[in-house]
């Protein structure tokens, strides 16, 4: 992640064209792809343990959202604060309640 | 310098946001998607908690069809590429590639909706339904939810092809295919959770 200088907004801002590379986006693209087959083939082979094979693709899964929100809907750049502020309060409020709700069934 | 900016006849690097309506078009969306994390996790909670209360119906383990998910997955994340590299036309200034990325974007948004529509009523054939159990309550809210996301954003990508012919690219009508853009992407977001949360972890059958 780049830095976060709040002084730095949109306006005087100068991207990089590196930013917006297309290999960047075929390499993260690549990557979806491997962490999407390892996810199935661990399920789907059976390799993993049964009890740590659900917080293993649940990891892979949080590892390829990261990849879409940083590389490709641009979170990574200078003047994001308030888009991630937006969509970190969303992803804990969804948190919140799946680890609730799992609590509430298991326990 | 934004009203400036929109009366140059030559498009600035970042036509999206060079304008304050086009910034804040931006910043209002990811509130917006903010907003449906809380809607997906509420249904994702949902599914978590009812996900085993098959009611004698089909479980997970028995519906579930690895090869059709991936190939779902295959086609949904592919778009999330070629929706971002619309964005990379757009920024080349380049109107007919950009067209051409969300085209392709669009075939692949309705092969992933044609083999939800082919699953779904596999399902229903086989007993499962959305009254059928908890579990069916849950799954078609669920995944139906984000099928009907997809199915919003094709209109939407129609309705914004439909104007590129007559618009074209300016510093109005940027944002629009940027906003797209993360929409698409959010919507592939969810995809990633859905086929790991159902469809993995019901093949796991824990």
């Amino acid at each position: 992640m780049t830095d976060t200088h709040s002084g730095a907004n949109q306006k005087g801002e100068k991207h990089l064209p590196s930013q917006h590379s297309a290999r960047n986006h075929l390499i993260t693209f690549a990557l979806s792809i491997v962490l999407t087959a390892i996810a199935f083939a661990a399920v789907a082979l059976e390799q993993v343990d049964i009890k740590s094979v659900v917080p293993f693709i649940f990891l892979l899964a949080l590892i390829q959202a990261g990849f879409q929100l940083f590389v490709w809907m641009h979170l990574d750049q200078k003047g994001h604060q308030f888009q991630r502020i937006f969509i970190g309060g969303g992803a804990f409020v969804a948190l919140l309640a799946v680890i609730a709700f799992s609590y509430w069934i298991w326990w | 310098m934004s009203a400036n900016h929109a009366l140059h006849t030559e498009l600035p690097a970042e036509p999206e946001k060079a304008t304050l309506e086009g910034r804040n078009k931006i910043l209002g969306f990811w509130l917006f998607l903010g907003g449906e994390c809380v809607l997906f996790g509420s249904l994702f909670a949902t599914f978590i908690a009812l996900r085993d209360k098959a009611n004698g119906g089909p479980t997970g383990v028995e519906l579930f069809s690895l090869p059709l998910v991936a190939l779902a997955t295959i086609l949904l994340l592919t778009s999330s590429l070629t929706s971002v590299m619309s964005i990379l036309a757009m920024h080349k200034k380049n109107v007919s590639q950009m067209v051409v990325w969300l085209v392709i974007t669009a075939l692949l948004g309705l092969g992933f909706l044609g083999l939800e529509i082919y699953e779904f009523t596999e399902y229903v054939h086989e007993g499962h339904s959305l009254t059928s159990s908890a579990f069916g309550s849950a799954f078609y809210t669920l995944v139906g939810f984000h099928g009907a996301h997809v199915a919003f954003g094709l209109l939407w990508l129609f309705a914004l092809l439909a104007t590129t012919g007559k618009k074209g690219l300016t510093v109005v009508t940027a944002p629009k295919y940027f906003v797209f853009s993360l929409y698409w992407h959010f919507v592939d977001l969810v995809w990633v959770f859905i086929f790991t949360v159902v469809y993995l972890m019901g093949k796991v059958g824990i």
